[in-house]
């Protein structure tokens, strides 16, 4: 039964890259990203002189919160506006099937995106001797930074069947999560250590220091399953409309 | 093989549906029939388990919808009234996608593609993009994706909305065709259309049934004396006379 489920995981995943890659947008933005990381890779390195690449994932970082929503706002939101939710929904799938095989699909590419950054980690291993360890932290910081920020897109795009807004409420709870750390220097006490704990910067930072730490993967691990939880709730509600 | 007892639909303070039973045997080919907003897509969606109704049941071979609408879902194929296709997909690549999810097994997939492509007569456009397609070869495509899994229930929501007359006839044929192997639903606005499918008609009026009869007899029944010979259309203008203004 659970083969068969993740049969149509995979089936699901591996036609949402495919349609993808059928797009301009899906090369777009690989191209745009990888030229972006590298103007500021060389510019970061030439400035610090250091083998590391502790501020390249702080910019990563910040442009997946512009950049996510753009790859998620289609996600769900399509399949309504073309009516295309209705041949999912009323073929033999159950809705987790439905939202793992759309999340994962997403996550593929953005693996993909992460991989291409790679090259970063050969350069600084060329020309020094970077903490092999504390990179691959930082990588899986950043890659559970992304698959956290497609989880939120994945949930917005399954409110409504517009793209703009779909994209909009993404940015919105990104920017929120991104830049609450901001606010720390106005309150203090416990309301200091929630802004702390709720913001992205804070939990990114420890990874990318080489510090993995319980809480943070907590962090990540449990944001991502909320939003996939509410995703199908979004979805289930929609039989009962 | 569907039993619907007293099922109702309200969308907010709107009553789509009212108390809607009805029995459809297997094998039968029965059309839906109701002006736009009657409430025949909303019935198709909950036997196909898309919706759920406010109250009442739904039972396809004795197994409740409601209950076990995965299970439902594979013995049902549907085309809603806009085909449900991926643009950017070829037609293989696309009914390949529906195979996949519609579990038909590995070995049979590129056979039962080959079949529907022949059936829904596509052969010419299988590798071409959805996208480029007519709106004839689309609506095929859609109703190719619904047998794909070859299911015992077929319900087509105006299959033939917007073809030409010829592929209205081919389209027509084709669910003839299907029907040998199963019971076939449709809803049609073009009512010559349903008299030459279908044998059995359910009227729905805002969202009530209000008429459930097999053809020949519906046509009887309301056949006057000494007066012109009934057809579907004259019959679904009795029944909306008050609606109508001439």
């Amino acid at each position: 039964m659970c083969g068969l489920i993740m049969n149509k995981v995979y089936f699901i995943a591996k036609k949402e890259l495919l349609t993808y890659f059928k797009t301009p947008m899906a090369y777009i933005i690989l191209l745009l990203s990888i030229c972006i990381f590298n103007v500021f890779f060389f510019m970061i390195i030439d400035q610090n002189r250091e083998v590391s690449l502790q501020n390249v994932f702080q910019i990563m970082e910040f442009m997946f919160v512009f950049l996510v929503p753009l790859l998620t706002m289609r996600l769900l939101s399509e399949e309504k506006s073309t009516g295309t939710m209705e041949f999912l929904m009323t073929a033999p799938l159950s809705n987790n099937a439905i939202v793992l095989g759309k999340y994962l699909g997403m996550l593929t590419f953005f693996s993909l995106l992460i991989a291409m950054t790679g090259i970063y980690f050969v350069i600084i291993e060329y020309f020094g001797a970077p903490d092999i360890l504390t990179t691959l932290s930082g990588y899986l910081g950043i890659w559970l930074e992304g698959a956290f920020f497609i989880a939120i897109g994945l949930m917005t795009s399954s409110w409504t069947q517009n793209q703009i807004i779909a994209a909009m409420s993404a940015y919105a709870i990104l920017f929120l999560l991104y830049f609450s750390a901001s606010f720390t220097s106005y309150v203090s006490g416990p309301g200091e250590i929630i802004i702390q704990q709720f913001s992205t910067l804070t939990h990114l930072e420890n990874f990318v220091a080489g510090i993995m730490t319980p809480a943070d993967l907590i962090y990540y691990i449990s944001g991502i399953l909320f939003c996939l939880v509410l995703t199908r709730l979004s979805i289930e509600n929609r039989r009962l409309k | 093989m569907i039993i619907t007892k007293n099922v109702c639909k309200k969308y907010g303070a709107f009553q789509a549906l009212d108390n809607v039973s009805f029995e459809i045997k297997r094998g039968e080919i029965v059309g839906f029939l109701g002006k736009n907003g009657a409430g025949k897509t909303s019935l198709m969606r909950i036997l196909t388990s898309y919706l759920q109704a406010t109250s009442g049941e739904v039972f396809i071979d004795g197994i409740d919808v409601a209950k076990n609408s995965l299970q439902i879902r594979q013995k049902i194929g549907y085309l809603p009234e806009t085909p449900p296709l991926y643009d950017n997909m070829s037609v293989k690549d696309y009914l390949r996608f529906a195979a996949e999810i519609k579990d038909v097994p590995a070995k049979r997939r590129r056979r039962q593609i080959d079949k529907v492509l022949e059936q829904c007569q596509l052969e010419g456009v299988s590798h071409k993009t959805i996208s480029t397609l007519s709106k004839g070869y689309k609506q095929r495509v859609g109703i190719a994706q619904a047998i794909i899994h070859e299911p015992a229930l077929l319900i087509l929501d105006e299959p033939t909305s917007g073809l030409d007359p010829i592929q209205n006839r081919q389209v027509r044929q084709l669910i003839q065709d299907l029907n040998t192997e199963r019971t076939v639903i449709l809803s049609s606005h073009t009512l010559a259309e349903i008299e030459q499918v279908a044998q059995r008609v359910l009227m729905i009026k805002a969202g009530k049934l209000i008429v459930d009869e097999d053809l020949p007899t519906l046509i009887k029944q309301n056949q006057l004396e000494h007066q012109p010979a009934l057809n579907l259309e004259d019959i679904f203008i009795k029944y909306h006379q008050e609606e109508c203004v001439v």
